[in-house]
């Protein structure tokens, strides 16, 4: 038996008509499906930085993660759309609903940064950097481990919110690894003996996975807050 | 008594009844509204037929009680003492002091039983006392005990953060319907208990339907309440700065079912009937503060959250309430009073008939 995830990508909610009865149901599968999507995304480009990061230099696989990425952030540009005009228009969610068009809101913005980030590094080819392939790959990996908590804190957000305290526990504490790791190799690239144009790229590069990690760490505060106005 | 003398003795009684929809009956249907849960129009609506309703079908037995404690004998008493209540009701709020409308109409009936030397049924007079006493009380823990057992089962079921939504509207629209109805039962006593002893109206019969005068005096009172509601309620029901203490939706909920339960019991005759039947005692029918009941359901929910929620009580916002609990009845009985010896002296009404034993 196909399980839940399989099933509503076989068919997404968004591909049916609002039906006149039991619009909660109806965005409570867009909001899953949004999530899905984000989390989808998470993962593209986590594979797509993997590719990237690689000595094998698999610039195809690269392209293609690329555009999957950007294909899975105008679906998500959609549904985000199609959320918010629900919201609203059905006066569902009065409570919350400025917390919860936030909160999607700022997911979004990370999906389109990870997305605009990883096509920023395709514009400088791949290339081999044998000395800092270990580093960038615990960099990367941390990075996307601590986005895809702050993904799965805000899916607790709606069935539990006493229990987004911990998934932001783990953001903080990967948060502070990535620090920590990107200090790591900011150092090790000024000691470097590369040239000014090599040690400006890789720097950039850290800077953006660090980024991204640092956005993921602010949505899991404001996450907080909403948890906390939601709490029995 | 012409139609147009009879409307003019009601006024002072339909202003009441303005001011009780303008201000109490907004309990029902306040943070449905504030919260933007519901629209306004469609709590307006249910509020004043609910409330309609239950003042019909169920107004009596708090009305009865009430008529206890004074029997107001002539309609021109009737008047000045409802306008003493709707007057002191109307100067308190105008001052920014909460006042509670079975209070004020307490205060009257003392007044009245004093002016008119008919003597004040203690018994009914320490039943009433004690009401506004157990009905904070009794408000706080119904509140305590639906709180505690919605957070579980909430806790249990984790519904989504939509259905949860969905379904505390649903809660608070029902709440709101049951609270309408339990105002309109409770509290047409408050608005037309002064005129029972004094109807205009006579019986009517139509084929099977009977419609006694005093179930046609409530439907007046309930339309007044009514009116009250669509005229000036939304303007209270925004105001929640105010406040006792921030409630979330569920919250409200609560309180609203809380209140209304606790005027429940204070004005079933069918649950006074089954206790009876149980051979247990029966709660007295007594027109009690919907106000008080509020109060008690926020306190309840506070103290349930322990040093926080206590922390969060506006404790200066209920300072202010409880003062008015005293001051109320004081300032309408001495009103009522008051307007008696004017109404009798100047303007030559019989505001009593003396009753020879």
């Amino acid at each position: 038996m196909p399980d839940r995830n399989e099933a509503r990508q076989a068919n997404p909610v968004s591909s049916e008509t609002p039906p006149l009865f039991g619009k909660t149901r109806f965005l409570q599968g867009l909001i899953e499906e949004f999530l899905d999507k984000i989390s989808e995304g998470v993962l593209i480009v986590e594979l797509g930085l993997r590719a990237y990061l690689s000595p094998a230099e698999n610039l195809a696989i690269c392209e293609e993660k690329l555009e999957q990425a950007i294909e899975i952030k105008r679906r998500c540009s959609e549904l985000r759309r199609t959320i918010v005009t629900m919201l609203y228009t059905e006066m569902l969610l009065p409570d919350a609903r400025g917390d919860v068009l936030r909160l999607l809101g700022d997911l979004f913005e990370l999906l389109d940064q990870m997305g605009d980030d990883f096509q920023e590094l395709m514009i400088v080819q791949p290339r081999s950097r044998p000395d800092f392939t270990q580093e960038f790959e615990e960099l990367s990996t941390l990075a996307i481990r601590c986005v895809q908590a702050v993904v799965l804190a805000a899916r607790t957000f709606f069935r539990n919110p006493e229990a987004v305290r911990d998934h932001i526990n783990e953001v903080r504490t990967f948060e502070d690894e990535t620090d920590r790791i990107a200090l790591r190799i900011r150092r090790k690239i000024v000691a470097s003996g590369l040239d000014f144009e090599q040690r400006s790229q890789l720097r950039q590069e850290v800077a953006m996975l660090d980024g991204l990690a640092d956005m993921a760490e602010n949505i899991s505060d404001d996450l907080s807050i909403y948890a906390i106005k939601r709490a029995l | 008594m012409s139609l147009i003398v009879t409307l003019i003795f009601l006024s002072s009684g339909l202003f009441l009844g303005w001011s009780m929809g303008a201000n109490d009956a907004s309990n029902a249907f306040r943070t449905a509204v504030a919260t933007r849960m519901i629209r306004f129009s469609t709590a307006a609506f249910l509020c004043s037929a609910f409330v309609i309703i239950g003042a019909v079908t169920s107004g009596a037995g708090a009305a009865e009680g009430l008529g206890q404690l004074g029997a107001i004998n002539t309609l021109p008493g009737a008047f000045t003492a409802a306008l003493a209540a709707a007057l002191t009701v109307a100067w308190m709020s105008k001052l920014g002091l909460p006042a509670s409308t079975s209070q004020a109409v307490v205060g009257s009936i003392i007044g009245w039983n004093l002016f008119s030397g008919s003597p004040t049924d203690l018994g009914t007079l320490g039943r009433i006392a004690a009401t506004w006493v157990v009905s904070p009380v009794l408000g706080a823990i119904f509140a305590m005990l639906l709180y505690k057992l919605l957070v579980e089962w909430i806790r249990l079921t984790r519904p989504h953060l939509l259905s949860l939504d969905r379904n505390t509207r649903t809660g608070l629209i029902l709440a709101g319907v049951f609270g309408s109805y339990a105002i309109g039962a409770n509290g047409i006593g408050n608005v037309m208990g002064f005129f029972v002893e004094a109807s205009p109206f006579r019986d009517l019969s139509l084929g099977r339907f009977s419609v006694s005068s005093v179930e046609q005096l409530f439907l007046i009172g309930g339309i007044a309440v009514a009116v009250g509601v669509y005229t000036y309620s939304r303007r209270v029901m925004m105001t929640v700065g105010d406040s006792l203490m921030t409630l979330s939706p569920l919250g409200a909920f609560v309180v609203v079912v809380s209140h209304s339960l606790v005027l429940f019991i204070f004005s079933s005759t069918a649950l006074e009937s089954l206790l009876a039947g149980w051979g247990l005692p029966t709660i007295p029918l007594l027109p009690v503060s919907g106000s008080q009941a509020v109060i008690g359901s926020v306190l309840g929910i506070g103290l349930l959250q322990g040093l926080k929620g206590v922390r969060q009580i506006r404790w200066g916002v209920l300072g202010g309430i409880a003062s008015g609990w005293i001051t109320t009845p004081l300032i309408a009985a001495v009103m009522g009073f008051v307007l008696l010896f004017v109404v009798q002296n100047v303007f030559g009404q019989e505001v009593f008939r003396a009753v020879h034993p």
